[in-house]
């Protein structure tokens, strides 16, 4: 079976054993632990059985972790080391690991201090020099001035700041000021877009007739923030600390790229505390008496064996069921390394739920096809298969993006397969280039045709595949009613449609081998479509609903015909695929022959095909994924599935390995 | 002005159309998806990624569009300089062929478009569910692959 067995598994333990047991568990990662919350709603057990509340030391590892992961933030901004395309965790067993976290641990924490305390040093300078700016921009126009800012006023005078707007003529504010108050120094110190600066100086007494006399030139006073020293010298000294910050903002960026050789230790200190972490946590979801701890949950029945070495090992009292029909069974996906990869394909989609089948197997062989179909170049599949077998050698991958680029590996072989049937390498680019830089005639044939040159040939081979991925998934639909004692549920709604189709089929197509075939198929498609229209009713109450249900039913066959429609896309995109390579070429040979003409088409190739691949290989991946949700699951399958999720180190930089066997 | 109801006319006339409204289509598409997937990456420049192949989407209208027009333009003897003698029938013929992508494309660009960016907007919430996002901007792509299809097929059997 592709869905695991789920086994549900109960456990009662000591206390006294309850943290190596659940680092033991951890390191199997086998089992799906479920939250106890909410569990205990009886009064009468309240008092006895409580969940560990823990939450102080969880919240304490969070911050560590929080403060692990600055550090390798900061580190990581100012380390010049190309950083890798995927992250691929180092592989090492649980004893080095532990050996070698106690080795380096006090040298690890320093440096995590270190980078830590750099790190929030740059943002305090930062925004210290930022402070320091603002400051410089509002005493920028008033730098020539030359008196102290903390000179307000003397015995008899006072200086008076101020700005009025730049239309102002200075001469005419200077007479009127003189007029106002006779004492007055009146000083323009500086002008820009907007506003003129000016510096003024009377006699105390006379201060308020200046500003009367001043109001009709939008005259205004200003004061300027608590410093001492003229602006100049305040501009100079406030530059200076800039400066010093900046040096100390270099000093610091320095010593953490210093840091980057301690980076991988970092890294292991942040997947250890991950790991502490969610121990912790565990602990936290679990039930617990004075004594004793209980937890339920999830495993694998593969998994029981090594489950029950563990529990008797510590002495645990323990139940490992059947799920009930009812239960919400976590989903665990398995299938042979071929089929692996596409299990992406369904877990996009949805996991299948308890009823359903895996259906991962089924669409596998049929993503592969429509996937080359529509890209169909053989040059493309190769470039893409090499790309992703040259990640797959260079890099440790896992999980879905493992999956992912494996199944875009055989994707590319499917490509490349079709390219040779088609005919298509770079498009015609071969052929172009012998005419345009060799002027010879040369063209690769296809092996069977050229889809340019018979459309409608590739437009029935598309339907007919279509056809086929149809009617599989109404088969396997026909397996689960009838793996569900249903029987007649799988001949009535899917056996009669097979007549009637097949029927259609012969009656329309029969003809060109045989005039029997016209016959057959007639009789088929009559039987087929009476079938469907006297028991598609069958569950309807009444004679009205029954004839309703069967007029309905028939009318489903407009379903079927836009469903096989649908993959007239494979003919459509993958003629996109050929033609756009053939407008690349195209272009690129419109300077003709010499060198000139080679090198721009050797350019307009280059660009035209990578574009031409991304966008193309994007497009087959859309649609074939569309195929196989719209149309193929359509069918039969329904999802919704939760997938399983086994109490597991979580760690993004350290692989520990498992004694015995090291890849799962 | 006779001259300019010719056969060669009207089928360049259905050719530009096909390029002209596919690739209005898919403007205003990757447009209008481009936005949404600027707000989503001013909050999460991680998914710069996912994003992109989400806007990328409705450009394909407007590769149709050329294909046809391209099409049009090897069938004319355009492209090896020497053109070909057209009725006026066979013109209209191709001009009329133009007309399924020219249209789809132009609706289905722009209405791609929005389905991508509300595509966007899942991706923002939801990281893991990209593959339903770029499905329910494929349903729509389903009408502009149809209608390059009438319009290949067509082309394909109108004789010169």
């Amino acid at each position: 079976m592709a869905v695991v067995e789920m086994r549900k598994l109960t456990v009662i333990g000591l206390n006294s054993s309850r943290f190596s047991f659940i680092r033991e568990l951890m390191h199997l990662g086998v089992v799906e632990i479920n939250s106890q919350e909410g569990v205990v709603n009886d009064e009468e057990w309240m008092p006895d059985i409580f969940r560990t509340s823990n939450s102080a030391d969880v919240s304490r590892l969070e911050a560590d972790i929080a403060r692990v992961s600055t550090a390798l933030e900061a580190i990581g901004k100012y380390d010049s080391a190309k950083k890798p395309l995927f992250l691929s965790r180092k592989e090492m067993d649980r004893a080095t690991f532990a050996d070698y976290m106690d080795q380096v641990k006090t040298e690890t924490e320093r440096n995590v201090d270190a980078a830590v305390m750099a790190y929030k040093g740059i943002a305090d300078s930062q925004t210290e020099i930022n402070r320091l700016r603002t400051l410089i921009t509002g005493l920028k126009p008033w730098e020539k001035l030359d008196i102290p800012l903390e000179e307000k006023e003397t015995e008899f005078a006072c200086v008076i700041l101020g700005v009025a707007p730049v239309k102002t003529d200075t001469g005419k504010l200077i007479t009127a000021a003189l007029e106002g108050a006779p004492s007055a120094v009146v000083e323009e110190i500086s002008a820009d877009k907007q506003q003129r600066y000016y510096s003024v100086i009377c006699l105390k007494e006379e201060r308020d007739k200046l500003f009367e006399a001043l109001r009709p030139f939008n005259f205004g006073a200003i004061a300027l923030s608590e410093q001492n020293g003229t602006p100049a010298e305040i501009i100079k000294h406030h530059e200076k600390t800039i400066s010093e910050l900046e040096t100390g903002i270099v000093e610091k960026q320095k010593k953490l790229a210093e840091l980057s050789p301690a980076r991988p230790n970092i890294e292991y200190l942040y997947d250890n505390l991950v790991m502490r972490r969610d121990g912790e946590r565990i602990i936290g979801d679990m039930l617990n008496t004075e004594a004793v701890f209980y937890f339920d949950g999830w495993m694998p029945r593969a998994a029981q064996p090594e489950v029950e070495d563990l529990l008797k090992k510590y002495e645990c009292y323990y139940n490992i069921e059947e799920p009930a029909p009812d239960e919400d069974v976590p989903v665990l996906l398995n299938n042979n390394s071929l089929v692996t990869p596409f299990e992406a394909v369904t877990g996009m989609y949805s996991l299948p739920s308890r009823s359903d089948i895996d259906p991962t197997k089924f669409l596998a062989p049929f993503y592969f096809i429509f996937f080359g179909m529509m890209l169909s170049d053989a040059a493309y599949g190769i470039i893409l298969s090499l790309g992703c077998a040259v990640l797959l050698k260079k890099y440790k991958l896992e999980g879905t993006t493992f999956r992912m680029i494996k199944m875009f590996f055989f994707c590319g072989i499917s490509t490349f397969i079709w390219g040779l049937l088609f005919g298509g390498w770079f498009g015609d680019f071969f052929t172009v280039a012998a005419k345009t830089i060799f002027n010879k005639d040369f063209v690769i044939e296809p092996l069977w045709f050229n889809p340019l040159n018979e459309p409608m040939r590739l437009l029935v081979v598309s339907l007919i595949l279509g056809a086929i991925h149809l009617f599989t998934g109404m088969a396997i639909q026909a397996y689960m009613h009838i793996r569900d004692g249903h029987p007649l549920d799988a001949l009535f709604d899917i056996g009669l449609w097979y007549v009637l189709l097949i029927g259609i089929v012969m009656f329309g197509f029969g003809g060109s081998v045989s005039a029997g075939l016209t016959n057959v198929g007639k009789i088929m498609a009559i039987v087929g479509a009476v079938g469907i229209l006297l028991t598609g009713g069958r569950k309807n109450k009444g004679i009205f609903g029954k004839i309703k249900g069967g007029l309905g039913s028939l009318y489903g066959i407009t379903s079927y015909l836009s469903d096989v429609l649908s993959y007239s896309r494979l003919l459509a995109l993958g003629l996109a695929t050929g033609v756009v390579a053939q407008v690349i070429n195209m272009l690129g040979s419109l300077a003709g022959g010499g060198v000139g003409g080679t090198i721009l088409l050797l350019v307009v190739f280059l660009f035209g095909t990578i574009f031409n691949i991304a966008i193309n290989a994007l497009g087959a991946f859309v649609h074939s994924c569309r195929l196989q949700y719209v149309e193929f699951f359509g069918k039969f399958y329904t999802g919704g599935g939760r997938p399983f999720v086994p109490f597991e180190r979580k760690t993004k930089y350290i692989k520990i390995l498992k004694e015995g066997k090291n890849n799962e | 002005m006779s001259n300019l109801i010719s056969g060669e006319f009207l089928a360049l006339l259905g050719g530009a159309l096909a390029a002209l409204f596919a690739g209005i289509g898919s403007a205003k598409g990757v447009g209008i998806a481009g936005e949404a997937a600027a707000g989503v990456v001013s909050e999460d420049p991680n998914k710069f990624g996912q994003v992109l192949l989400l806007q990328a989407l409705p450009g394909t209208q407007g590769i149709y569009g050329l294909l046809i027009a391209f099409i049009v333009m090897v069938k004319v003897g355009l492209l090896s300089g020497s053109m070909a003698e057209l009725s006026v029938v066979q013109g209209a013929s191709i001009f009329a062929a133009c007309m399924p992508i020219a249209f789809v494309g132009l609706i289905s660009g722009i209405s791609q478009g929005k389905a991508a960016a509300a595509g966007v907007m899942l991706v923002g919430k939801k990281p893991s569910e990209l593959a339903k996002g770029m499905l329910f901007a494929a349903m729509v792509e389903t009408y502009a692959v149809l209608a390059l299809l009438v319009s290949f097929l067509m082309l394909n059997g109108i004789q010169v």
